[in-house]
């Protein structure tokens, strides 16, 4: 296996880039709350926007995903899906963001569990940043089998 | 890209996302049941960590509050109805209601960082709603709030200034 002769290069590895800063994003945020379960419940209730039964759920859920999804984006298998979801989520941080700031409350973000700084406008420019990263990724990204021949 | 690629690619996506959430479901699932102190998958109780963390916040006597008028250092927050509070309130006190919390954040916060420290109190030692207006006002980001629990019978039953009507 050697590398590939690539006559245009730039899109496929500025993807390449993405895919893996994207699934480092993920692995730190997921395993940040695998680590407190407990305290990641505390921060999404307090967005005030789920009824109490689907929190633990969540609480639950959302950490393996994070992890699922980059280990998928790492070894590029179910890229497009990966990606997908990880657009959907990052949508759906910058909406529970979007609205708790309009309501004035100061809390913490929960995005990296216990280590997260309170909400803020900056935080909902992150989330869209990588909104845009996710669905370049999903359009452009092409595995790891493209850079070799 | 013709339309039948299209809808195929489409397809595919929806089909990898299924499979990364299935996959996470199971993990997930399974990791957790096998925890000793897990996570009761659909136990959250809200009401519960409210109590929790309304308990956390500091409280402050009739003699701590009365010398924080006499300094001028402190705002009174009277967390009951606007009929009690037209009725009589602790003088200078401003009438916010656990709900109408969000539409004085702004001049609160203005305060706050003159130094203000904001008191709440009710009537009644049972009364939640001084707790429920200071927890509230702590999620909006103004650290320096006590209760003073009783408030409005200790207050008045000393023989310290009070006043009537709406302000």
């Amino acid at each position: 296996m050697k590398l590939r002769n690539f006559s245009r290069p730039f899109i496929p590895v500025f993807a390449l880039i993405c895919r893996l800063t994207l699934a480092i994003i993920f692995l730190f945020a997921g395993i940040e709350k695998l680590i407190n379960p407990g305290d990641f419940a505390v921060a999404i209730y307090n967005y005030r926007l789920l009824p109490d039964y689907a929190i633990n759920f969540v609480a639950v859920l959302l950490p393996w995903l994070e992890v699922i999804i980059a280990i998928s984006l790492i070894s590029a298998t179910n890229t497009r899906g990966a990606a997908l979801l990880s657009a959907l989520l990052f949508l759906t941080f910058a909406t529970a963001l979007t609205i708790n700031l309009m309501r004035g409350l100061d809390i913490s973000c929960g995005c990296f569990g216990a280590s997260s700084g309170n909400i803020n406008w900056s935080y909902l420019v992150r989330d869209f940043s990588l909104f845009c990263i996710s669905v370049f990724v999903m359009i452009y990204d092409r595995g790891w089998r493209y850079f070799f021949v | 890209m013709t339309k039948n690629n299209l809808s195929q690619k489409l397809y595919s996506s929806f089909r990898e996302v299924i499979i990364v959430l299935a996959i996470a479901l199971f993990i997930a699932i399974v990791s957790n049941s096998m925890i000793s102190d897990n996570t009761p998958l659909f136990g959250f109780s809200s009401a519960a960590l409210i109590k929790e963390q309304q308990a956390k916040i500091p409280s402050i006597t009739l003699s701590e509050a009365y010398d924080l008028y006499l300094k001028k250092k402190v705002i009174f927050i009277d967390a009951r109805d606007p009929y009690s509070f037209e009725e009589g309130h602790i003088v200078d006190a401003i009438n916010i209601y656990p709900d109408d919390v969000s539409l004085h954040t702004q001049n609160l916060k203005v305060k706050a960082n003159q130094g203000f420290i904001f008191v709440t109190y009710c009537d009644g030692p049972q009364c939640p709603l001084s707790k429920e207006t200071a927890h509230a006002l702590i999620l909006r980001g103004i650290a320096t709030v006590k209760v003073l629990v009783n408030g409005w019978s200790l207050w008045l039953n000393a023989g310290y200034p009070v006043s009537k009507g709406k302000k």
